[in-house]
């Protein structure tokens, strides 16, 4: 198969299940909104290292957000409500909170589980702080503790979801600059769509990894069979004439949406320059989700 | 829908506690018409008031005529809905935990007195004591929404424990009085002594008047600050999303933010809005 001249390769992404919850982060000006959206999602790649994979959906305006002020959509995902529960108070405590004007809000009303996030960060207010319950399509607390700018708004409880993490795909590019250039188109293209993330610095992965290592601490290690500096001393994945490669990650709220993101991604990159796409894989023994890049395209 | 005519003339007061959905679906017409209300000191049928038709097993009652004589409608319901095409007596919605209550008139005193939860909403003017805990209770509202288009009487949200109630029009005396916490939005001009001896809780003023002289505002309450707080911008979007009728744009404009009342513990608040 091929898409533009590039072969879209025989293959599949190895995706896996991941607790995912979503806040909407508000502010006085879209500026400070992303500021806020831009440190809540920082250090959260990937959960081989960071507590969370994190990153902005989308920006919202004004009519989109629970009290009418401009804002963005953030998706946090992690293995188990516990650790997610941590991760997003902890986040939403030190990079939301702390920023002016802030409040935040549960994207996923209406979920049968929930993570206290308001409800943890509540104590900061030290007994000052109080709530007002809303009652709508269901009850919402939202937590108002005093700060030195105001007030910051949180709402009580997040909901959760089971989401779909690793989606990726491999772009196989003939130089370096041809190979960004197609992973920004790419990113530029995921970003309609809803429901899913690329939580890599600028959605975009230099640093793809393997399982395991011949270190024993490391979990995983640099995927040598895609570094184009180790052919030819290393069982090496790269055709002839490939020099550089990205690999676009992607954690979705479904795998309908990882499947969306994957298919609108891999168009895009399909630009002069590229040779190949490809995905990683772990031989199906990962994760139950395997996302092949025919039969998403062929979509 | 179950529709209930009224068609009786009395001054004398008719206690019908037993108009709620969860009381009336799943009988017939017979034994709707059968069942008891307190006229005066006589206990009578319901029939002999009010013409029944219809079927209440969707949960859906509606009340037609001038029922400012009938008490107690929709106390204790859980779950439906209650249309007055009129206005009604006392007590309506008393300790409802929920369901929906529609009064296109006016209503009398005790509005959803100690509600627990659902929604009670008066497109025209209540009378005293809307939310309010019964006297000798230790607390009125906890839970719910009240909103009165019109104007309402004393003691608005007296001892309440949590749920919102807003006032489109004026109101009278000690509103919030002795309240423990949840919200009073009032749109009106207030009357005296509001929040007097107040715990915690929000009563946020959008009426005429900004100084504290002109609100009739205690000595016990404490100017903190002016600000926007973002909180009320929520209260504001439920309110919309309710129908309920006001023009001001919250957003536009800063609140006075008064610490009270500090005879009692005095986390509660008062929020006078300036545009």
């Amino acid at each position: 198969m091929e898409i533009n001249g590039v072969e879209i390769e025989d293959t599949f992404a190895e995706a896996f299940p991941m607790v995912a919850t979503r806040a909407i982060i508000t502010a006085a000006t879209p500026r400070w909104a992303e500021i806020a959206a831009r440190e809540a999602t920082g250090y959260a790649t990937s959960v081989i290292a960071c507590d969370a994979e994190a990153g902005i959906e989308c920006s919202l305006g004004p009519e989109e957000t629970p009290d009418g002020r401009p804002g963005a959509s953030v998706l946090f995902f992690g293995f188990g409500r516990e650790k997610l529960e941590k991760a997003v108070a902890c986040r939403v405590g030190q990079c939301v909170m702390t920023c002016a004007t802030t409040a935040c809000y549960n994207g996923l009303p209406g979920t049968e589980k929930t993570i206290k996030i308001g409800g943890n960060l509540r104590y900061f207010g030290d007994g000052f702080q109080s709530s007002k319950v809303i009652e709508g399509s269901g009850k919402r607390r939202f937590w108002r503790l005093p700060l030195m700018d105001g007030e910051f708004v949180c709402e009580d409880l997040f909901g959760t979801a089971k989401g779909v993490a690793g989606g990726n795909f491999l772009i196989l590019a003939e130089s370096q600059a041809a190979a960004l250039d197609a992973a920004e188109r790419s990113i530029e293209a995921i970003g309609v769509v809803r429901d899913v993330i690329a939580p890599f610095p600028g959605g975009i992965v230099r640093s793809g990894s393997k399982v395991g290592s011949r270190y024993k601490k490391l979990r995983a290690s640099t995927n040598d069979a895609y570094c184009p500096t180790l052919r030819g001393i290393t069982n090496s994945a790269l055709p002839d004439g490939v020099n550089a490669v990205y690999e676009i990650v992607l954690d979705g709220l479904t795998l309908a949406a990882v499947e969306e993101a994957t298919r609108v991604g891999v168009r895009a990159a399909c630009l002069p320059g590229v040779v190949r796409i490809s995905a990683g894989n772990y031989g199906g023994s990962l994760g139950p989700h395997h996302i092949r890049l025919r039969d998403v395209l062929n979509r | 829908m179950l529709t209930l005519n009224w068609k009786a003339s009395t001054t004398v007061p008719v206690e019908a506690e037993c108009i709620t959905p969860d009381n009336l679906s799943g009988k017939s017409l017979a034994e709707i018409e059968r069942l008891p209300v307190q006229h005066g000191n006589r206990q009578e049928s319901l029939a002999e008031f009010f013409a029944v038709s219809g079927d209440a097993a969707d949960g859906e009652i509606v009340l037609e005529g001038d029922l400012s004589r009938v008490k107690w409608v929709g106390a204790e319901m859980t779950r439906g809905r209650i249309t007055v095409r009129g206005s009604v007596g006392t007590h309506v919605g008393s300790e409802m935990a929920g369901g929906e209550i529609v009064v296109q008139g006016d209503a009398g005193d005790w509005v959803g007195a100690e509600m627990r939860g659902g929604l009670v909403h008066v497109h025209g003017n209540a009378g005293h004591q809307v939310g309010a805990a019964y006297r000798g209770s230790r607390r009125g509202m906890r839970g719910g929404t009240i909103l009165v288009h019109g104007s309402a009487g004393n003691e608005i949200g007296s001892t309440m424990r949590r749920g919102l109630i807003a006032i489109g029009g004026d109101s009278g005396d000690f509103a919030g009085v002795s309240m423990i916490a949840g919200s009073i939005l009032l749109f009106g001009a207030p009357g005296q002594r509001t929040g007097a001896g107040m715990k915690r809780g929000t009563i946020a003023l959008f009426g005429p008047g900004s100084g504290r002289g002109e609100l009739g505002l205690l000595p016990t309450f404490r100017l903190a600050c002016e600000y926007q707080p973002v909180f009320m911008r929520l209260f504001m979007a439920r309110l919309r999303s309710l129908g309920f009728p006001f023009e001001r744009d919250v957003s536009a404009g800063r609140f006075r933010r008064f610490s009270g009342d500090l005879v009692a513990l005095g986390k509660g608040e008062l929020l006078v809005w300036e545009p």
